[in-house]
């Protein structure tokens, strides 16, 4: 920190921006400054890259959709191109409700969502206690296994998938062998809700594992003395201690299935909610062969947003801290 | 209230035998310390008795039931936790409580015991917190009340002060004394801490290397120890041990001589080696020594460090010349007594010496230890009755010897 005390002349040699850098370098005040805009340049290309679809959505939705297809987003007065609500068709929030049972829609993706959370997180749980807790032969090569299994592409899956789920009887290849035939499960909530729990669960088994893991060995040691058994341990002391990572495998799950299009539009023969076509679904059904209804597919996207809007707001806080830390004090 | 038994249970991972064929029966409403080093087993065998961890072999009883393959909880135990492991989600109450309400006790009966449980560690009014709004002593005593609230057959604790300041630790040793009065219950209690042990059980289990050394009243095992671990580990500063060996009237050092009667040991004969094992207070400098019944001959010495304490002062003696040789010998014989070229002594504060000063020093014979060497198992505690009976001539006579 010698050179904070140089003498003017040296700054006089330097060009302005070496003198700016060599600034940065010694000053703190102007180093702090540095920093505090690059983090609202940041700050404000994220907020932007992100908000930005939302806004454009909201802008399509109030738009009457002759104006969408007409295209000329240039505003009034200054003839500048810049996307801005042309009308205000608050009506099109009620009509994606009257074109199409939206409502059905959103429920199915809703309750496949739920359950998936569900089945997903009772499973992992179990799995992420017995990997973060325990230790027993075969530990490593298993959690490489599941590793490995939750880098397949889901794509691979689905051929296979749907020739079982129509009900066609599983046949061992090349041998011919016919090991069982499956229920006809497309059309249910039973073939989307299988494959999207297998497909979630390495992720929630390693996040849960890490969390599970840090509850110190006195807890449970105490629990089980005071009269829970292992299991009961794990319910009452090691969930309740590991809620934000918990919150955080739930959540993640929740909102892949939420949006999960490819599995469920395959396994669901027609697009129609009895069928349990799920959200995407739902907004695609304003497009017909002739006529495409952006403005009905902007307005249903917001509602469909609207579910996932509130679970984040409400469980941000812990979401928030189970991605960043997780350590716990005993 | 209940007795614990454990037969043979033996507790082995992989490569390490934990705990190595212990028994131990421990009557009902009795105070067992288990004490012993780092790593010798003692909380595993207390894991064992808990249920935490599966003895490899052996059975344990609680009362009149086996109880080894019976999961913690149906065991009739409470624990309390060196890291005292309150659940830090729960506020005091409901640590307290945990036990009673998955038990389905009404409502009624679990707050009834848990403000006696509260009343009994002095916790009154704290029933709303939150474990991390309280001091590590408050923590303690909650985790105190958990494990007494659901009137337990035996109470299990494993170094329950451990993590406790200094001045703490001594107020909660006495509050637990009190508690094992009110309560009558079986404790078992781990520690490292000798103090701990003495000053509360009624009986010292020691253990060393997975293995039962002794289990007696604390004088017992601090008077009559039974083997050379024993003697070493219980009492502070822990006790001389001079490598020596059996000649025709006694026992000889590297540079003492201390004459007894060899017939009437049992166990060894005459050139095998024995440790002699004396406390720092059985030491005495030769005119003090007078007042005891039966010293031995003066043996010269000169002090090396002094280590004034307040209320006594602690001497290190070098003995003879061959202090070197024989700590070399002890090295390599891989034994665990402290270097036999040196003695320590513990003097009255007021006692006039100083460092580097020739003294002679004197033996309490009613509280020498005498260990074979090779087995460590003590021989004989106190040997005045040996020296009266064999050779009541010779003291004068080899007393000449060594004096020139």
């Amino acid at each position: 920190m010698a050179t904070q005390t140089e003498s003017p002349t040296d700054d006089a040699n330097r060009s302005p921006l070496q003198a700016w850098t060599h600034g940065v370098i010694t000053d703190q005040e102007k180093q702090d400054r540095l920093y505090k805009a690059l983090f609202y340049v940041a700050a404000v290309f994220f907020l932007v890259t992100t908000l930005f679809p939302f806004y454009w959505l909201l802008v399509l939705a109030l738009t009457p959709n002759s104006s969408i297809l007409a295209g000329d987003w240039s505003l009034p007065v200054i003839g500048l191109e810049f996307p801005h609500p042309q009308g205000f068709n608050v009506v099109a929030f009620v009509e994606v409700f009257q074109q199409v049972p939206f409502h059905l829609y959103v429920f199915n993706s809703f309750v496949l969502a739920v359950t998936t959370t569900i089945i997903v997180i009772a499973i992992a749980s179990l799995a992420g206690y017995v990997f973060g807790r325990l230790e027993f032969p075969g530990r490593g090569p298993l959690l490489l296994g599941i590793l490995v299994i939750s880098y397949f592409p889901p794509a691979a899956f689905l051929i296979p998938l749907f020739d079982a789920f129509l009900g066609n009887a599983v046949v061992i290849p090349f041998l011919g062998i016919e090991v069982f035939e499956p229920p006809r499960l497309v059309n249910t909530p039973g073939a989307m809700i299988m494959p999207f729990s297998a497909l979630f669960l390495p992720l929630s088994i390693f996040i849960l594992m890490t969390f599970y893991g840090q509850i110190p060995d006195g807890l449970e040691d105490a629990a089980r003395v005071e009269g829970t058994t292992r299991l009961g341990a794990l319910v009452r002391v090691i969930i309740p201690l590991s809620a934000p990572g918990v919150a955080t495998a739930a959540v993640l799950t929740f909102i892949a299935v939420y949006n999960e299009y490819f599995f469920s539009e395959i396994m669901a023969l027609e697009n129609v909610p009895q069928n349990w076509s799920p959200l995407v679904g739902g907004i695609l059904s304003y497009q017909t062969q002739y006529t495409t209804d952006f403005n009905l597919m902007a307005a249903a996207s917001i509602v469909g947003v609207l579910p996932m809007l509130i679970l984040v707001v409400v469980a941000q806080e812990k979401i928030v801290s189970g991605l960043t830390a997780g350590a716990l004090k005993e | 209230m209940a007795r614990v038994t454990l037969e043979h249970v033996t507790k082995q991972y992989e490569d390490v035998t934990a705990v190595d064929d212990m028994n131990l029966e421990i009557e009902d409403g009795e105070f067992v310390c288990l004490v012993g080093p780092s790593g010798c087993g003692k909380s595993t065998t207390m894991e064992t008795i808990a249920g935490l961890t599966k003895p490899t072999d052996g059975t344990i009883s609680i009362g009149e039931l086996d109880v080894t393959k019976l999961p913690p909880k149906d065991r009739g135990v409470a624990m309390v936790f060196q890291n005292i492991a309150l659940f830090p989600h729960m506020d005091v109450y409901d640590n307290i409580s945990f036990g009673l309400r998955l038990r389905d006790y009404d409502t009624d009966e679990i707050d009834r015991r848990v403000e006696r449980a509260t009343e009994i560690v002095q916790l009154d009014g704290m029933l709303d917190r939150m474990p991390d709004e309280m001091s590590g002593g408050q923590r303690q005593r909650v985790a105190i009340a958990r494990a007494i609230v659901r009137n337990p057959d035996v109470f299990l604790m494993d170094e329950p002060l451990a993590n406790l300041d200094a001045k703490l630790r001594v107020h909660m040793r006495t509050e637990l004394q009190r508690l094992h009065k009110e309560l009558d219950t079986t404790i078992i209690y781990v520690t490292h801490d000798q103090a701990e042990a003495m000053t509360m059980s009624d009986r010292i289990a020691v253990i060393n290397a997975g293995e039962l050394q002794q289990i007696d009243p604390p004088l017992v095992c601090y008077n009559e120890p039974s083997n050379l671990f024993v003697a070493g580990f219980i009492g502070s500063p822990s006790m001389n041990f001079v490598e020596g060996e059996l000649v025709d009237n006694g026992l000889q050092t590297g540079s003492f001589h201390i004459e007894f009667d060899t017939s009437s040991l049992v166990g060894v004969s005459v050139g095998d080696p024995v440790t002699l094992g004396i406390r720092p207070e059985d030491v005495y400098l030769v005119d003090r020594g007078r007042d005891i019944a039966a010293p031995t001959k003066p043996i010269p010495v000169e002090t090396d460090v002094l280590e004034p304490m307040g209320n006594e002062v602690f001497v290190y003696l070098r003995v003879g010349d061959s202090g070197g040789r024989s700590m070399a010998e002890a090295e390599e014989r891989g034994a665990t007594s402290g270097p036999t070229g040196q003695l320590l002594m513990s003097l009255d504060s007021d006692t006039e010496i100083m460092e580097d000063q020739a003294v002679e020093v004197v033996l309490d014979r009613t509280n020498l230890h005498l260990f074979d060497a090779d087995s460590g198992q003590a021989l004989v505690h106190g040997i005045e009755t040996l020296g009266r009976s064999g050779l009541g001539e010779g003291t004068t006579q080899t007393g000449a010897e060594t004096d020139t």
